[in-house]
């Protein structure tokens, strides 16, 4: 077990060093001038070559990728190109909370909304309660994230003005303020999510309602809450696990551009607004601190499948 | 993305049989009805745009911000353009890049499942750990960054979206082939002496087909959201053609004044993706087993 | 306070302003004024417009008051202002040093002091100084500082930190700003609280700008103490000041907060005791923030055209219109076959016959400014002819609109694509229009206008700024829409764009393929020379209006339009005259109620 978590462990660390070279070296092959448009009204060719000289820009790209990778050794991830030249790690520190707030809510809520849907749905199968969850369900699925952020904005921020518009509060300073703040986006991106959680649910519940050790439950007398929550519900909860991988997929997909639309500062628009304005050092830090993520909660939902489900064993 | 449960059960039903059940199953499924009926229309409209869109999707001439009339049921845009004609322009691209993003992803996907399955060895692992890559990243931000790089564009984003989904099917194929490598009709052929490429051409790819055209309708509705998501942020088709999601993008700041605006294209999105939904349900009830059984 | 009686907005009023202000000897190395004139507690408001007029600095813009209703300043103090900073995701830096966006000087306008202030009467008056002294010859400036301030961190301000301000932005290591102090020659300490400055000529820009604490930049006092003790990288985040308020918090992108400083050396100042600034990007985030109320005034960067109409119907909130400095244009590239221009030297009536002349004159003809003010602009904006705006009063021509070649006419225009050869646009090649992703709405419109009105297909393709720059700086386009902002002085438009030799004339195109940039005219060139060194106003706008006359008839490109600058705030912000001054969004008397 300890030598598959080895192997594992080094196949990840491989995998993020192959994305962050690959992005390194596309980012450069690429045209688009970033020194040229921070000084496009102040400075003349002088400053300009100044500038690159400083950053290191002029340096043959080997040379640059060497001294970015000693760097990254250290624990040093480069800074900013613009401005005040604040380090990667600063920037990287202060927008994955938000994110990952974000994202937690949005789980949060999805799973709230979806488990007890998706019981509903099996549990009273084919009925107009069934079909109105698998409709529900559908068009959660179908919606743009983006368009039902502009929507939620419109009717809730603008009109009913029972929410801010745009913005992050941070939970540690009020924890009121933040939950307004971030419900609005959490409903835009969770929408979707709960969608596949509450489908997932159902055919999960169904296929466990109708398998032989629930009979053999059921003819020990347990009352049929006990049934559902107790034996029914664990065993189907199994394949949402897997989902829950692919869950941190969608769910930086949809904060992207969910961030966007709010103006939340989060880490996807950290990478978006870095890869428009060829913020190197930002784009690369950003890069290694998404697939870090992500390898380590596939990592982690492998390691949960094993714990819950006795029969799948890794050699 | 959504990745399909690897270990579907195979199909061993003959060819017939599972065409008559899909039938069966569309007959009776009033959603996957409704879904090829939006579909059929929708497709239709791309083709005949020129003919059926009522003005120039481009033409500026009208009034700017008008609510939905006579003239124009679905009102004008901020630009003093017809917004239904622009919408029915937009299903061009939208179905264009829904569809050759997955078709594209389908042929390269599943010949590298298929080679790195059959094969094995140095080869298999190479795409496996392509595969690996792949997923150690968010699949959009990865068209994203593609499209920002290398410039947006019909052809990029085609590219872009594409490669997100390469890695799906080169899993299913790859697994399929596992599976059926040991079944007994593969030995049994081999024996016969039919030739590897008659092997997978025969008796490997009609089998792995279902779990691969469930996949492939899930993918063209998440390439449909791709594209409006990145002609929303900006990414998208330059093109005169507009795309709903640029529509969208461009007529964000006028929605509050001009409902329409917001209201129709993502109808028109939302309409789209959940009829191909609706079938894609009703190809998994056809065609996976499993799920039949359940009834 | 405004002691003067004045109609601010009677044009009648302005323009007798504007004359007085140029009206100087130009071999006058002191601009008409006495030293005596130039040192005190302040100057008078003529002779601060008298400066500004003689440094370049001085346009219509200054004092053309804004519209929108004004309330006097409430008694009231205490509160806090929600601000959003529009156009932009993170407020980069606030060093003076590395600052170069208006909309981060505005922010360290409030919590850097400099020598001298620019008030909105347009009188400089001492801002950390407290009075000066300027020598005969108009060479030697000496300075008293005031006693007892002190830095937001308790640091005492004296003499020294003067001098060290100056020696960190002479060096180009540290300050991007070192040109502003060309002309000093040496600076030195009298004692602990007074100044001396010796400068190689009269420099009639030094009280107004070298010493402003906004607009030069190179002498906005920093902190020593803080800089030793934060790093210059954290001092750009929360610099240290002597101004009346100070930065107690800065997240990247989610903005700034600013407290009052109890210690501020007016006492009466600032009003508020703490100001929330949010950098909000996007025309929809910024709308939506103002509407619901989650902010009550918007600075930085000018707000999207189309938002102005929507604020103006608000009865909650006030907007404030002002004509703004600088143009944009459609380029056309004089390489491309279709278009091609070789020589622009030729009288106008020779050129006029080249075929791509002709094209490249159907093109700016074609163009229908007014409509595309109308549907990109919402009608706010000016149709132009030239680089020079209205906004420099002075210089700006107005009859160009009906003189100039490129004069919006529809059947010369499309006469003239005839004669070179594509009637009705027919036969003409596909051309791409390279514009940003924020003009991208603008540059459908002119596409869609080049289409309706000369038949010409012109794709739109949007680029974000780092790219296009390149394409334009290298020759490497078919059209582009771009231009200029913040330009004052004619120098702005002309030298900057209009000669062969200006930085943005193709400084990286290969220049054996490609002699010139995008224009290339002799006489224009040494026009623009001579205005830029001639000291008499009305020879200079003279020589102004020739040059610009020349650039619009051989269209140096198309020029398009001047946009306007547009601020709003909630109506329960009181903002009084005195703090409303061009360009910036200084906040020491603004009250909230």
């Amino acid at each position: 077990m300890s030598r598959y978590l080895l192997r594992r462990f080094l196949g990840a660390v491989v995998v993020m060093w192959a994305v962050a070279t690959l992005v390194f070296f596309m980012l450069r092959v690429v045209p688009g001038d970033p020194i040229a448009a921070m000084l496009a009204d102040v400075g003349g060719a002088e400053e300009i070559a100044a500038l690159r000289a400083k950053l290191g820009l002029d340096q043959p790209v080997y040379v640059q990728y060497a001294k970015w990778f000693w760097n990254l050794l250290q624990g040093d991830l480069g800074a900013s190109i613009y401005g005040s030249r604040v380090e990667v790690s600063r920037i990287i520190a202060e927008a994955l909370p938000r994110t990952l707030s974000l994202a937690a809510l949005s789980a949060v809520i999805a799973i709230v909304i979806a488990v007890p849907a998706g019981i509903i749905a099996a549990t009273h199968k084919n009925t107009l309660a069934d079909n109105a969850v698998s409709f529900t369900a559908f068009l959660g699925l179908s919606m743009p994230d983006f368009w039902l952020a502009i929507m939620l904005i419109i009717v809730f921020a603008a009109n009913l003005k029972w929410m801010p518009a745009i913005g992050y509060v941070a939970m540690d300073e009020s924890f009121w303020l933040w939950l307004k703040h971030l419900i609005l986006p959490a409903i835009a991106v969770g929408t979707g999510f709960s969608a596949i959680i509450a489908r997932m649910i159902r055919s999960s519940m169904l296929e466990v309602l109708s398998a032989d050790y629930m009979r053999v439950a059921a003819s020990k007398g347990l009352t049929n809450r006990m049934l559902l929550l107790g034996h029914a519900l664990p065993n189907a909860l199994i394949p949402v696990v897997t989902v829950m991988g692919i869950a941190l997929a969608l769910l930086m997909a949809g904060a992207v551009v969910v961030e966007n639309v709010f103006a939340i500062k989060g880490l996807g628009r950290v990478l978006i607004v870095g890869i428009l304005n060829r913020d190197y050092p930002v784009v690369q830090g950003a890069v290694l601190v998404v697939s870090a993520i992500f390898i380590v909660s596939n990592l982690l939902v492998d390691l949960l499948y094993v714990v819950i489900d006795p029969r799948i064993r890794y050699e | 993305m959504m990745a399909t449960p690897i270990d579907a059960a195979l199909n061993e039903a003959p060819r017939t049989a599972r065409r008559s059940r899909l039938a069966a199953v569309l007959a009776a499924d009033r959603k996957a009805q409704f879904g090829l009926l939006v579909l059929s229309v929708f497709l239709i409209c791309a083709i005949l745009a020129s003919f059926i869109a009522p003005f120039d999707p481009n033409d500026m001439q009208f009034d700017m911000m008008g609510g939905p009339s006579w003239e124009h049921p679905l009102g004008t845009d901020d630009l003093g353009r017809d917004l239904l004609s622009r919408i029915i322009y937009g299903t061009q691209i939208s179905l264009l890049v829904g569809i050759s993003t997955v078709g594209i992803a389908l042929v390269a996907g599943v010949i590298l499942g298929l080679l790195a399955g059959y094969f094995g060895g140095w080869f298999d692992t190479i795409i496996m750990r392509y595969i690996d890559l792949q997923w150690a990243f968010p699949n959009f931000i990865i068209a994203v960054y593609l499209v920002a790089v290398f410039g947006p564009g019909l052809f990029n984003v085609i590219i872009a979206i594409s490669l997100a989904f390469v890695d799906d099917f080169a899993r299913i194929a790859r697994s399929m082939i596992l599976t059926i490598k040991e079944e007994q009709y593969v030995a049994a052929a081999r024996t016969v002496g039919a030739s590897d490429a008659r092997i997978i051409g025969r008796h490997i790819l009609p089998n792995a087909l279902a779990p691969i055209i469930v996949t492939a309708t899930v993918s063209v509705s998440y390439a449909i959201l791709g594209e409006a998501t990145l002609s929303f942020l900006g990414l998208g088709v330059t093109s005169d053609t507009p795309t709903w999601g640029l529509i969208l993008a461009d007529g964000r700041s006028f929605i509050s004044r001009a409902w329409w605006i917001g209201v129709f294209p993502g109808l028109a999105i939302m309409l789209t993706v959940l009829s191909i939904n609706f079938l894609g349900d009703a190809l998994r009830d056809a065609l996976d087993v499993r799920e039949t059984r359940e009834g | 306070m405004n002691d003067k009686s004045r109609n601010p907005t009677d044009p009648a009023h302005i323009a007798e302003e504007l004359h007085d202000a140029f009206d100087f000897d130009h071999q006058d190395p002191m601009v008409g004024l006495s030293h005596h004139d130039l040192s005190g507690m302040r100057l008078t408001r003529r002779s601060t417009l008298r400066l500004l007029a003689a440094s370049g600095m001085l346009s219509a813009y200054h004092l053309i008051p804004g519209t929108g209703a004004v309330r006097p300043a409430a008694a009231a103090s205490g509160g806090t202002l929600r601000a959003g900073w529009a156009g932009v995701g993170e407020i980069i830096t606030l060093d003076p040093a590395q600052i170069n966006q208006v909309l981060q000087f505005q922010i360290m306008s409030n919590v850097i002091s400099g020598l001298t202030h620019i008030n909105a009467d347009l009188i400089a008056e001492p801002d950390v100084a407290e009075s000066w002294e300027v020598s005969a010859d108009g060479k030697e400036y000496t300075f008293k500082l005031r006693k007892g301030v002190t830095f937001h961190n308790g640091d005492a301000f004296t003499a020294d930190d003067v001098l060290f301000t100056y020696n960190r932005s002479k060096d180009p290591q540290q300050s991007i700003h070192g040109r502003v102090l060309k002309n000093v020659v040496d600076a030195m300490k009298l004692d602990d609280h007074t100044v001396k400055f010796v400068l190689g000529a009269p420099q009639a820009s030094f009280l107004v700008k070298t010493t402003e604490r906004a607009s030069g930049r190179a002498l906005s006092l920093v902190s020593r103490g803080a800089l030793k003790s934060m790093g210059a990288s954290q001092y750009g985040l929360t610099p240290v000041g002597t101004g009346p308020f100070r930065v107690t918090e800065h997240k990247l992108g989610q903005g700034v907060v600013l407290e009052k400083n109890p210690d501020y050396f007016d006492p009466g100042r600032p009003k508020l005791d703490k100001v929330i600034i949010k950098p909000i990007d996007g025309a929809e985030p910024i709308a939506g923030a103002i509407e619901a109320g989650d902010v009550q005034f918007v600075g930085g960067n000018p707000i999207p055209a189309q938002l102005i109409d929507r604020f103006a119907s608000n009865p909650d909130l006030v907007i404030n219109e002002k004509p703004g400095p600088g143009f944009q244009s459609v380029w056309l590239n004089p390489w491309h076959e279709a278009m091609k221009v070789t020589d622009f030297n030729k009288p106008l009536a020779a050129l006029k016959k080249d075929k791509g002349f002709m094209v490249r004159l159907a093109i700016a003809k074609g163009l229908d400014r007014e409509r595309f003010v109308k549907q990109a602009r919402f009608g706010r904006g000016v149709p132009a002819y030239g680089s020079i705006n209205p906004a420099m009063g002075y210089y700006y021509d107005k009859s160009l609109s009906e003189t100039s070649e490129q004069a919006f006419d529809l059947d010369a225009a499309r006469k003239l694509m005839a004669d070179a050869g594509y009637p009705g646009g027919k036969g003409f090649p596909e051309l791409e229009l390279i514009c940003t992703p924020g003009t991208k709405r603008d540059a459908e419109v002119v596409a869609n206008i080049f289409k309706t009105n000369l038949g010409i297909k012109v794709n739109v393709v949007p680029k974000e700024f780092s790219v296009g720059i390149v394409d334009f700086n290298t020759n490497n386009y078919d059209m582009r829409l771009g231009g200029s902002g913040g330009d004052y002085d004619p120098d702005d438009g002309l030298v900057d764009w209009m000669q062969t030799a200006s930085k943005f004339n193709g400084p990286k195109r290969d220049k054996v393929k490609h002699p010139f940039g995008y224009f290339s005219e002799a006489e224009a060139d040494a026009l623009i020379v001579k205005q830029s060194a001639t000291a008499d106003p009305a020879m200079r706008k003279a020589l102004v209006r020739q040059a610009n006359k020349i650039n619009s008839d051989k269209v140096t490109c198309a020029f398009l339009y001047h946009p306007v600058d547009v601020q709003v705030r909630h109506k329960s912000v009181n903002f009084p005259d005195e703090s409303r001054i061009p360009g910036l969004a200084d906040l020491d008397r603004v009250t909230v109620s």
